[in-house]
């Protein structure tokens, strides 16, 4: 069989995604800012903000902060690199075969999850199942489309073999699961039986208010973690969060607003790490209702934008230009398009071609946030042009509610998530929140071939071309990439720039500095 | 044997013996207890129907909001099968009750945690901030109401009702804040600013995060107190029976202590009535501010996600709570009214609350009917 697999092209992942770096059972040396070494013991705190909603502790399908502690609670076979690229994680190897529909994964030796068991091939095989059972509802299920879920096969102890449907092979399968593919062993219950490989183990969960984790000894990276202990507080207000941070209460605050930046800077006792990352904000166009169903209008729409201005006033300077395309990490992204700059001039061109030359009415949607403050800004700029931009705020439930795709023009984005992942969340062929509506046959035929397109070379033109083709007719007036920002104090090491917009979720790479 | 041998010819007039020796035995209260009993009874049953139809009627449904703006809708769908929420809403209603009744008030859709061991740990909190800021704010309202009234007009009384004013017109958050900045983050560090309380030990065992909590709150609640104990001691002060006291004789301080001040309370029990409903239900001025784990952001949590099961669960409790406090309050001021407490027939619903308002928005005393 796994002869077989070789002569059918089998290829070795090391070598086709660059960015998967021997991964493993190295130990990884977190210098801080002073090239310090880390050192074990003590405690960390970290403040989370995440909405109204209390979290669980589920694997597959994390809630709220539940996708924070999960960083904690969860090993997966991949996981992200600092370069937002996937590394390899509990796996030693990864192969997969020319049309990527069938992948081949084997575990290090003697791995151990919390409660003593080996991490074996049925408990990726169990991981995997559970992650894409439709009676689990997860919603991160529908990344994994072509799994032949029945077809999973144990090839020994420490190998699985997990195939797809012939030509819908699955290249982001490593970036899947390092987004979502936490192993959990056999007797995994989400409640009664939280168990993982992750940094720490789980001591106890009040929702909506704390969790606390103990060091996991055995853990995969060794000598890694450094606390004895973690606690993750849930806060539900950014000016409580910021008085306990500065109360001393707790040591990191991870995403801090932009506008609370200027209160720490100032404060010797803590350092505000900046990341840049691909998190990116859009405004969004239904090419299915005018006057977006007119490219023209479109194209005006891109140049009307002022990026600059809106990085400076929306993101307070945290953050850069985007040229109406997401993922610039990536490693197929085509860097070759040339950037998109207001011209008002030709915007106008445009408008009147397409019959707006005595004006154009639309309404922004928007539900608050950073969307929001865009949508003003963009609705001064738009006005110079002769379009009239109206501002609709609507609660957060309306937005994302049952008609979240149907809006006409509205504000959009999302976090730092590779291509292949992006693709498939806005406006690929199987999009879930194709607010746009954008359905381009050869963009799909291109975005179908490079999902199943394991040599890098060959994926980047699949992509580089599809790229072109949304840079051109897409409705994604996609403006600027905002930065990350983690509070942290000075007594704590570990947290570097990060292009996941993680650093502070890192918990195996952080410790404290005044540890004797 | 023989008391299997009565009959039911035998038992009536004996019913009838006994029903006598209880009226003539029963407070004459007891009619209008019972009937509020039952009438709580109602209210509790009533607000849970409008709170279940209520948070139906929201836009956005809990499987949507748990799921997230990923979520392919056909993963919705499975998950809204499973929650029930794609039966009648009648339907759902009686499920929800007959297992309220066995016992059982479910599971949070958010974390998936039985809704009575989630709600335990937050009235819990809630409970003993209330009472924390009432052992503050009632001492201090009445000792400061009733000096107040017997200084009327007085430099000094003029001096506290002016910075009282102030206190009501600056908003709890405000105030709030300044403690913060003055106690643990600008001026001081010597408080904590957030009440991260340990979920492992009660709350009254971790006094250091309750001092700014109940401090905000006990500002805003003994302001308001406290002119209702002023207002309703001048009254006493100024009432016939004290006149007639003191035209026989009888020492000023007796006539303060044993006459004017137990009369000046009755209608301070609506006020503290009040502020316990208040505060009960979530104080979430001080739960946002403080990130004090009460009941009330719980709440506010609650609904924004449609978790179900968790809203039913609090509202139930909370009305209840409130249908209680109402009660108990009315019950001591029939039981300290002397006029009340012999009445043959209590017209008024809740005898001591129009009197209260009236005295806090008039300073007037509204006559209890009887």
């Amino acid at each position: 069989m796994r002869a077989g697999l070789a002569a059918g092209g089998g290829l070795v992942l090391g070598g086709l995604l660059p960015a998967c770096s021997e991964g493993g059972r190295t130990t990884e040396v977190a210098s801080g800012a002073n090239g310090d070494e880390p050192r074990r013991g003590g405690t960390v705190r970290f403040g989370v903000i995440e909405g109204s909603q209390a979290g669980n502790l589920d694997a597959h399908k994390p809630v709220g902060s539940g996708a924070f502690r999960g960083w904690a609670l969860y090993s997966k076979l991949w996981e992200w690199g600092l370069d937002a690229r996937p590394k390899l994680a509990l796996a030693e190897e990864a192969e997969v075969n020319a049309d990527a529909t069938e992948w081949t994964i084997r575990l290090h030796k003697d791995l151990e999850f919390h409660h003593g068991k080996t991490i074996s091939a049925d408990d990726v095989i169990f991981s995997l199942l559970r992650l894409t059972d439709p009676q689990l509802a997860s919603p991160y299920a529908g990344y994994l489309y072509s799994l032949l879920r029945n077809d999973v096969k144990k090839l020994d102890e420490r190998t699985v073999r997990i195939p797809f449907e012939k030509g819908a092979g699955l290249v982001a399968l490593a970036e899947c699961w390092m987004s979502w593919g936490g192993i959990v062993p056999t007797d995994y219950d989400p409640v009664n039986n939280v168990v993982g490989a992750g940094p720490y183990r789980l001591k106890s969960f009040t929702p909506g208010q704390r969790s606390v984790f103990t060091r996991f000894d055995n853990y995969f990276k060794s000598g890694q973690p450094y606390f004895d202990e973690v606690e993750i507080l849930d806060f539900s207000d950014q000016t409580g969060r910021l008085q306990a941070l500065q109360a001393g209460q707790i040591d990191i605050a991870p995403n801090l607003p932009f506008e609370q930046q200027a209160f720490l800077k100032a404060d010797p006792r803590f350092e505000v790490v900046s990341s840049e990352t691909d998190v990116w904000h859009s405004f969004d166009m239904n090419l299915e209702k005018a006057p977006f169903d007119d490219p023209r209008v479109r194209k005006a729409f891109r140049l009307i934008a002022d990026r600059e201005e809106l990085v400076a006033r929306v993101l307070q300077g945290q953050g850069r230009v985007a040229n109406d395309l997401y993922s610039p990490s990536d490693p197929a992204f085509n860097h070759d398009i040339p950037q998109r700059r207001q011209d008002l001039a030709e915007a106008t061109r445009l408008l009147k071609e397409a019959g707006h030359g005595n004006g154009l009415d639309v309404e922004l949607v928007t539900s608050g946030g950073a969307g929001a403050n865009a949508a003003l800004v963009f609705a001064q700029q738009a006005k110079k042009a002769g379009v009239n931009v109206t501002v609709s705020k609507v609660d957060g439930s309306i937005f994302t509610g049952p008609k979240r795709n149907d809006w006409t023009f509205s504000t959009g984005g999302s976090v730092s998530r590779p291509f292949l992942l992006t693709v498939q969340q806005h406006d690929g062929p199987r999009a879930v929140g194709n607010k746009t509506h954008f359905k381009d046959p050869r963009f799909a035929e291109l975005i179908t071939q490079a999902l199943g397109q394991p040599d890098l070379d060959r994926r980047r033109a699949l992509v580089g071309e599809a790229q072109r083709i949304q840079h051109e007719s897409g409705g994604m007036l996609i403006w600027g990439y905002s930065n990350v920002l983690d509070a942290v104090s000075k007594d704590i090491g570990g947290v570097t720039p990060d292009r996941t917009g993680f650093a502070g979720w890192r918990t195996d790479r952080i410790w404290r500095r005044s540890i004797a | 044997m023989t008391t299997l041998s009565i009959g039911p010819q035998h038992l009536l007039p004996q019913l009838r013996r006994t029903a006598a020796a209880l009226r003539a035995r029963a407070p004459a209260w007891l009619p209008w207890f019972i009937g509020r009993l039952l009438s709580g009874v109602g209210v509790v049953l009533v607000i849970s129907f409008i709170v279940f139809g209520a948070t139906q009627a929201l836009p956005s449904d809990p499987a949507r909001m748990i799921l997230g703006p990923e979520a392919p809708e056909h993963t919705i769908e499975t998950l809204r099968r499973q929650l029930g929420l794609d039966r009648p809403l009648v339907l759902q209603y009686v499920d929800w009750a007959g297992q309220v009744v066995s016992g059982n008030l479910g599971r949070s859709i958010d974390s998936n945690v039985p809704v009575a061991e989630l709600m335990a740990g937050r009235f819990a909190n809630s409970l003993t901030l209330t009472l924390a800021v009432a052992a503050v704010a009632f001492p201090l309202a009445l000792v400061l109401g009733i000096a107040l009234a017997l200084r009327r007009d007085s430099l000094f009384d003029r001096a506290v009702l002016s910075s009282v004013v102030l206190f009501k017109a600056v908003p709890g958050f405000v105030i709030g804040i300044c403690l913060v900045m003055i106690f643990s983050t600008s001026v001081f560090n010597i408080l904590p600013a957030a009440s991260l309380l340990d979920p492992a030990l009660p709350a009254w065992r971790q006094p250091q995060y309750l001092i700014l909590p109940t401090a905000t709150l006990a500002l805003s609640v003994a302001t308001y107190l406290l002119r209702l104990v002023r207002a309703s001691m001048i009254e006493a002060m100024d009432s016939e029976y004290v006149t007639a006291a003191r035209l026989r004789g009888v020492p000023e301080r007796r006539i303060i202590w044993r006459h004017a001040v137990p009369n000046a309370l009755i209608p301070a029990i609506q006020g503290v009535a009040m502020t316990f409903r208040v505060l009960f239900g979530g104080a979430v001025l001080a739960e946002v501010i403080f990130s004090y784990p009460g009941i009330g952001n719980t709440l506010n949590a609650a609904i924004e996600m449609r978790d179900l099961p968790l809203i039913q669960g609090i509202v139930l409790v909370v009305t209840v709570g409130v249908v209680a406090i109402n009660l108990a309050a009315d019950l001591i001021t029939v039981l300290l009214t002397p006029r009340l407490r012999t009445a043959t027939r209590i017209r008024a619903r809740s005898p001591g609350l129009r009197n209260a308002a009236s005295l806090w928005r008039t300073g007037k005393s509204w006559r209890v009917s009887v």
